[in-house]
């Protein structure tokens, strides 16, 4: 063969069956760890003005706890009562903020660990969220031993297409409300406002099903969502919205619906609205 | 192009458009490659690194380069209701994963499976946006069916004369020996008997069978014949090619399951998966046919000439309804039995090889390059000490014996060797271990030069 040498096979020496070869491939090709989440400028601004807030509050009762006891021991007792029932009370409805909006972040833990295909991770995550869902929805039971895909499977049938259900009844509720309130209101403002309201109440209700229980911070990182799944949705649902919106917004249906095509759009969008809502609250994405 | 085909086309096109409107794109790849260059082995590694990229793996760095990290998810579309088997990756990688491992079998039938790929939009807008969605539909299938493709066009009268030509040359007359043997005492006014119709076609069966497994020819017609497929050997199959001279019932019956034979082909292969598609792979196994000496290796590229012409020939008026491929690849597979530094060499090999495909291809409007690659690495670089002189070599461990082994697996030129190269006596690779796998396919499977293939075939469309 032009001078090379002849193709061989050369054995290795010793008669011992050699291990498969190991290129470290899971290591090599692992995804980098996710950059820790950072503080906006905002965030940094916000936290500094509560924690100056609330510190010097509290320092300013602790001192005025201690010239309370130095003028007298049951004035500083009553003042001390008083001050711990208040911030007691303050730092309760921040806890409680906080776990409503930190509940949200599970969705997102859950839907990385089956995005990353992490069962382990997966099936703890959908343990904790049944064990917070509100009493008497059905649940899909013990989860271990159970292949990935089938336990994703068995939440979605058990779970969460019962939740959808529940969230689609109550997009048509909402949307009821917001067809009759828009068309018998006086004035677009208040059909604006009316509106606004349903729709944070709906968005409340459908995270209730799927066991959040979000204070105003989670509300908005809820909307926040919500916006963002809006998007997805009215895409899938272009076409049939495009149509409703055509049909009932022509000259045409004005003329013979009057107001009532308004309140139809309106309720049209509830209705999205309520999906979008159940869409961000999932903790595993739509089985596609 | 009739009537029927023209509507349908019209239709596909449209609903090609409609799709990219709405960012539900639908890629047709089309998998070709002669039987034994490695489709089911490249099918299985691409659905599980590109389902590693999704999770966030940098399995196919080029591919995810190429996409500017837009890929957000990927998965198997869920099976609807077709009646076409379904592909099993899993399968393959934990056959691939078990111990002792085991490569896929020879292919006997049809597969299909989907991969959805979620990608963020190129726009400013892309994170807001919903993300388009580009499903990739893959389809496994034995690769001796491709040879069948060029019949098409061809009757009985010409294919018979062209293949006992080619019969009566060089190897291929000694494989097939017998049967021509037999079509020599055959009168030429041979009645139409069924016991002589299946007795030549077993013959040329097993002439066929020889040539592929003995002498590693590739261009063998019918396909069927060498693979039948889950319906076994029909009658249907019962023809064999006859001389010119040969005029009698049996010529008659030969001639008309032969077109018979092609309507079969033509409605459950060709028409469904190979009518049209986006973009093309052909996967060949340039080593082996290297290996497997000048007949072989000219052989090889006959076959690649033969079929390209006809997958990527598509017509103006198909062009112009986008049912012919705008991207044509071609790999060398099993670039892992080659040292890094000849796997360059490899893909120049192929280029050559492929000349007339490669011509066909691009008279048709397709772009084409030339890869080398592994679907599975199985390999490490080595060096081997031959005659006192140190050669690059690679080392795997054996599949059958499970030792260690360190491969020279000689010069690799960049264009067809020199008549002296072929003095050089067959050579056999030995067939490898696949490395360790996690048989869940978690973070993909070792490959060389996946990711530059996919993203030169894809990396547009993302």
């Amino acid at each position: 063969m032009s001078g090379a040498p002849q193709p061989r096979i050369i054995l290795d020496e010793g008669a011992a069956p050699a291990q498969r070869l190991d290129f470290g491939w899971e290591k090599a090709v692992a995804a980098p760890p996710a950059e820790a989440a950072r503080w906006s400028s905002a965030g940094l601004v916000a936290g500094g003005i509560a924690v100056l807030l609330l510190g010097l509050a509290l320092l300013e009762a602790g001192n005025f706890v201690a010239a309370q006891f130095a003028r007298a021991a049951w004035l500083g007792a009553v003042t001390l009562a008083v001050a711990l029932a208040g911030f007691g009370l303050v730092f309760w409805g921040i806890a409680r903020e906080a776990r409503g909006y930190l509940g949200l972040a599970s969705v997102d833990r859950a839907r990385a660990a089956h995005a990353r295909g992490d069962a382990a991770a997966l099936r703890r995550e959908l343990a904790a969220w049944q064990a917070r869902l509100p009493p008497g929805r059905a649940r899909a039971g013990a989860l271990e031993d159970m292949p990935m895909e089938a336990a994703c499977a068995l939440v979605e049938s058990k779970v969460l297409a019962p939740i959808a259900q529940d969230a689609a009844a109550l997009g048509r509720h909402a949307a009821m409300q917001a067809f009759a309130v828009t068309a018998i209101s006086p004035s677009p403002a208040l059909d604006a406002l009316v509106f606004g309201w349903r729709g944070i109440r709906l968005v409340r209700q459908v995270a209730a099903l799927h066991g959040f229980r979000p204070g105003i911070a989670g509300t908005l990182a809820l909307l926040r969502r919500v916006a963002m799944d809006a998007a997805t949705v009215a895409a899938t649902d272009v076409a049939v919205d495009a149509m409703v919106r055509g049909l009932l917004s022509s000259r045409v249906a004005e003329h013979v619906a009057g107001e009532a095509a308004a309140g139809a759009v309106a309720a049209r969008r509830m209705i999205l609205l309520a999906r979008a809502a159940d869409e961000a609250c999932r903790v595993i994405p739509r089985a596609r | 192009m009739d009537p029927l085909s023209l509507l349908r086309g019209v239709l596909d096109t449209a609903e090609d458009a409609a799709r990219a409107l709405i960012g539900r794109e639908r890629l047709r790849l089309a998998v070709t490659g002669l039987s034994r260059a490695g489709k089911t082995v490249f099918l299985t590694s691409l659905v599980a690194n590109l389902i590693a990229a999704g999770r966030g793996a940098r399995t196919l760095p080029a591919l995810s380069d190429a996409a500017g990290g837009r890929i957000r998810r990927v998965f198997v579309v869920p099976a609807d209701t077709e009646t076409v088997p379904r592909f099993d990756p899993e399968a393959h990688l934990a056959a691939l994963a078990a111990d002792p491992p085991r490569w896929p079998e020879r292919t006997e039938d049809f597969s299909t499976l989907s991969i959805a790929v979620d990608v963020e939009r190129r726009t400013s807008l892309g994170g807001i946006l919903p993300e388009r969605r580009v499903t990739l539909d893959l389809i496994d299938y034995p690769g001796e069916w491709l040879l069948d493709l060029p019949l098409l066009g061809t009757g009985f009268a010409e294919w018979s004369a062209a293949t006992l030509a080619r019969l009566r040359r060089g190897r291929r007359a000694e494989a097939a020996a017998a049967f021509l043997d037999f079509l020599d005492a055959l009168p030429p006014d041979a009645p139409a008997e069924d016991a002589l119709a299946k007795r030549g076609y077993g013959l040329y069966r097993d002439a066929l069978r020889a040539c592929r497994d003995t002498h590693g020819l590739r261009l063998l017609q019918p396909g069927r014949f060498l693979n039948p497929g889950p319906r076994g050997e029909a009658p249907l199959l019962w023809f064999f090619p006859l001389p010119e001279t040969a005029r009698g019932g049996l010529a008659a019956l030969c001639a008309r399951r032969y077109a018979a034979y092609l309507d079969d082909q033509r409605t459950t292969f060709l028409d469904p998966f190979f009518s049209r598609f986006h973009r093309q792979v052909v996967l060949v196994d340039v080593l082996g046919a290297l290996h497997a000496g000048q007949e072989a290796f000219e052989d090889t590229a006959d076959a690649l000439a033969a079929i390209a012409g006809v997958i990527s020939g598509a017509n103006l008026i198909e062009r112009l309804l986008g049912a012919a491929p705008t991207r044509v690849a071609f790999a060398a597979t099993k670039a892992d039995h080659v040292p890094t530094r000849a796997r360059d060499a490899l893909a120049a090999l192929l280029e050559h090889l492929a000349l007339g495909a490669r011509g066909r291809a691009e008279a048709s409007g397709a772009a084409t390059a030339f890869h080398a690659l592994a679907a599975i690495r199985c390999t490490e670089d080595a060096v081997a000490t031959l005659e006192g002189r140190a050669f690059p070599a690679v080392r795997g461990i054996l599949l059958n014996e499970g030792k260690g082994a360190t491969i020279y697996p000689g010069e690799v030129p960049m264009k067809p060797p020199e008549p002296a190269f072929w003095d050089a006596a067959f050579f056999q690779m030995p067939e490898f271990r696949p490395p360790r796998l996690d048989p869940a396919g978690g973070s993909g499977v070792p490959h060389l030069g996946m990711d530059g293939l996919l993203a030169w075939l894809l990396g547009d469309a993302l």
